[in-house]
């Protein structure tokens, strides 16, 4: 069982500022846990509060970093978690692909910004990201069968499909949402620190 | 054109009711009766799809009704399906009154079989031409229709018409017609459509053509041509296209046709329109045509030449312009002058377009800070993670040494509306730190100092539009 402290401060640098209530969500756990959990942390310094927001201390930032192979050490070894790792990686190569086809066309041999002024054109994106999501659905589910506290994201990230395909399309690559791309991204990054994998772009 | 119940032949007369026929076929139809040359096609309608989704099963008199209308097909093109001396394949494709996620790709070179396959390696000459499209064929049906083909053409062609009835309740499609509040008793229809070769001889290839230049707006066509070669090869980039002026000095009536077609097309649509065409040996046929996409330059010319030509009225061409390609537009650039005598401090792969300028600044806590205080930043680093969004808002431009155009930054950059640069290359900037740049996210090059930036809205085209918006706004 991963330690609660633990959970909450992974939670927190995945999420950089945020509310108790957005990291409870994250990490599956019970708001007043993870307010308590935070408070006794503010105490050794090793978060800050600003308004409803928090954030780690830039020590607490370093301590995590070197918790993760302590933590992690057996899923680190699991030879399922590592196929499935790999598999979300080519999928990811996949999402990467789709997220830049989504905000930039090529018109006569030029890159220009997608002005979402071609409704058939987005709608095939659209199209595509649903099979892509279909297409990592077991991947997260056999993620999540070694990782549970990675269960948030299977649902959150069909919510923001699901908001996308009904028409809102900040829900595919908006930075000021829980869009597609924001969690995928977020969920990647919890992986490389899970798994200790590096990001290469 | 009636061919028994639920098929219809498009046959260039009016176009037939969309709710029978679907979106796609609709605007085939359309082409048809403007008098241009498009491959014969018939439909099978969403009646039939409604009576297979009751029915559990294709109705009576489909199969016959098919058959007659792969006979028009056979008899407008001259050709037999499934068997020589000149073999006819036909493509499948799903068309919806409206377009939805979660329906049936379309299946390509249908009529293929052994004896199809042989005789058109005798037609074309080229035997492995002809086992490569077998070879594609087999593999593309399995994917779509789900299971390998069947011997018998007639059987395949019947398997992938069943296969797009039920794509209409596949799960996404359902979801998302409850969501819109679309009936689901509406159906899609088939069309089915003779399949030209691009790739058939010397005097075949493939192209589009833009009724106006996409880029520059300008009232002069833009064509890509590729002589010998498919629509997907030009799709996947793996071959650089010809000039439209290639096409015009192998093939001059050819070309003179596609221009003729695109004019027509263009006052039929009432806007710019991209053209998908294939020459089969010397022969023009148009598959597609749409409004063509273009830049936000592009878009504002277009718009007040259309106008100023009578093709549509200023209300339109104000309207034609969307707020984001006037926001791009009226995005700081740097003066045509200003880079003669700069000096280039990275060079990496430009991810968004714009300039922004400021101290270039390599934490993103630092950047969000110091933007706070009131100064210009440009952040600068290895990649970017989630952990550097706060930072990548503040900036007014935004660097990286590693990655290319779909990495985290590039994202995140394009979809904040700044200028982003990446790939600049391990370590080239973090001995910049501090330094101030100025950051040009066309070209993707980063300068030295704060260069100065234009007023885009000096622009003629720019300045007419505003007019044009601002008096429409008297008058309401």
């Amino acid at each position: 069982m991963i330690d609660t402290r633990h959970l909450v401060l992974h939670g927190l640098a995945v999420l950089k500022a945020a509310p108790a209530a957005d990291i409870a969500r994250r990490v599956g756990l019970a708001d007043d846990r993870v307010e308590a959990e935070l408070s006794s942390a503010e105490a050794a310094g090793r978060v800050v509060r600003a308004g409803e927001r928090w954030t780690l201390s830039p020590l607490a930032r370093m301590a995590l970093q070197a918790d993760y192979s302590r933590v992690h050490a057996d899923v680190r070894n699991d030879p399922e978690v590592r196929a499935a790792n790999r598999d979300f990686e080519d999928v990811n190569h996949a999402l990467k692909a789709l997220m830049t086809d989504w905000q930039v066309v090529t018109i006569a041999g030029e890159r220009i910004q997608n002005d979402h002024q071609d409704k058939a054109y987005d709608a095939r994106i659209l199209d595509r990201l649903g099979s892509l999501h279909e297409r990592s659905e077991p991947i997260l589910k056999r993620l999540e069968a070694r990782i549970p506290t990675l269960a948030f994201y299977r649902l959150a990230l069909l919510e923001a499909l699901e908001k996308a395909e009904d028409g809102d399309s900040a829900w595919v690559s908006d930075v000021s949402c829980e869009s597609y791309h924001t969690l995928w991204f977020e969920l990647h990054e919890e992986l490389i620190r899970i798994l200790s994998g590096s990001r290469t772009d | 054109m009636r061919l028994g119940d639920h098929v219809l032949a498009l046959s260039g007369g009016p176009s037939p009711d969309r709710a029978l026929i679907g979106n796609k076929a609709a605007s085939l139809a359309d082409m048809a009766a403007l008098g241009l040359p498009v491959p014969p096609a018939f439909v099978v309608t969403t009646q039939a799809c409604r009576a297979y989704l009751e029915g559990g099963r294709l109705p009576a008199g489909l199969e016959a009704a098919v058959d007659a209308g792969i006979a028009w097909v056979e008899q407008a093109t001259g050709r037999t399906f499934g068997s020589g001396p000149s073999p006819l394949f036909v493509s499948v494709r799903s068309g919806a009154p409206v377009s939805m996620p979660g329906m049936m790709d379309t299946v390509l070179n249908l009529g293929m079989c052994p004896e199809a396959a042989a005789a058109l390696a005798r037609e074309t000459g080229d035997s492995g031409f002809a086992a490569d499209t077998f070879a594609r064929f087999e593999k593309q049906f399995a994917e779509i229709v789900g299971h390998a083909p069947p011997a018998d053409p007639r059987v395949q062609f019947l398997h992938a018409v069943a296969a797009v009835f039920q794509s209409w309740n596949s799960r996404r499609a359902r979801r998302w017609r409850e969501h819109q509040g679309i009936a689901h008793d509406l159906g899609t229809a088939v069309t089915v459509q003779a399949m030209v070769f691009g790739n058939r001889c010397e005097l075949s290839g493939t192209g589009v053509l833009f009724s106006r230049n996409p880029l520059s707006g300008e009232r002069v066509p833009y064509g890509e041509w590729l002589p010998r070669a498919q629509g997907e090869d030009v799709v996947s980039g793996r071959h650089t296209p010809l000039p439209l002026s290639a096409l015009r000095e192998a093939q001059p009536a050819v070309a003179a046709a596609l221009l003729d077609a695109a004019a027509i097309l263009e006052r039929a649509g009432g806007d710019a329109q991209d053209i998908e065409f294939t020459v089969e040996t010397g022969r023009l046929w148009l598959l597609q045509t749409r409004t063509a996409k273009r830049s936000p330059r592009a878009a504002a010319r277009m718009a007040v030449e259309m106008a100023t030509e009578g093709l549509i009225d200023r209300r339109t061409a104000v309207g034609r312009v969307s707020a984001g390609q006037l926001e791009a537009l009226l995005r700081p650039a740097l003066a045509d002058d200003s880079v003669a005598d700069a000096t280039i401090l990275a060079r990496g792969e430009a991810a968004s377009p714009g300039a922004g300028q400021g101290v270039l600044v390599l934490d993103s806590d630092e950047a969000e800070r110091r933007a706070a205080a009131g100064e210009l930043v440009v952040l600068a680093r290895p990649t970017t993670s989630p952990e550097d969004v706060h930072g990548m808002i503040a900036a007014a431009a935004i660097l990286t040494e590693l990655g290319g155009s779909t990495s985290h930054a590039a994202v995140v950059g394009r979809s904040l509306g700044k200028p982003v640069i990446v790939g600049c290359g391990a370590g080239s900037l973090q001995a910049l730190g501090g330094r101030m740049v100025t950051a040009d996210g066309g070209p993707g090059v980063v300068y030295e100092g704060l260069l100065p930036l234009r007023s885009p809205v000096d622009d003629p085209v720019v300045a007419t539009l505003a007019a044009w918006r601002a008096a429409l706004a008297e008058t309401v």
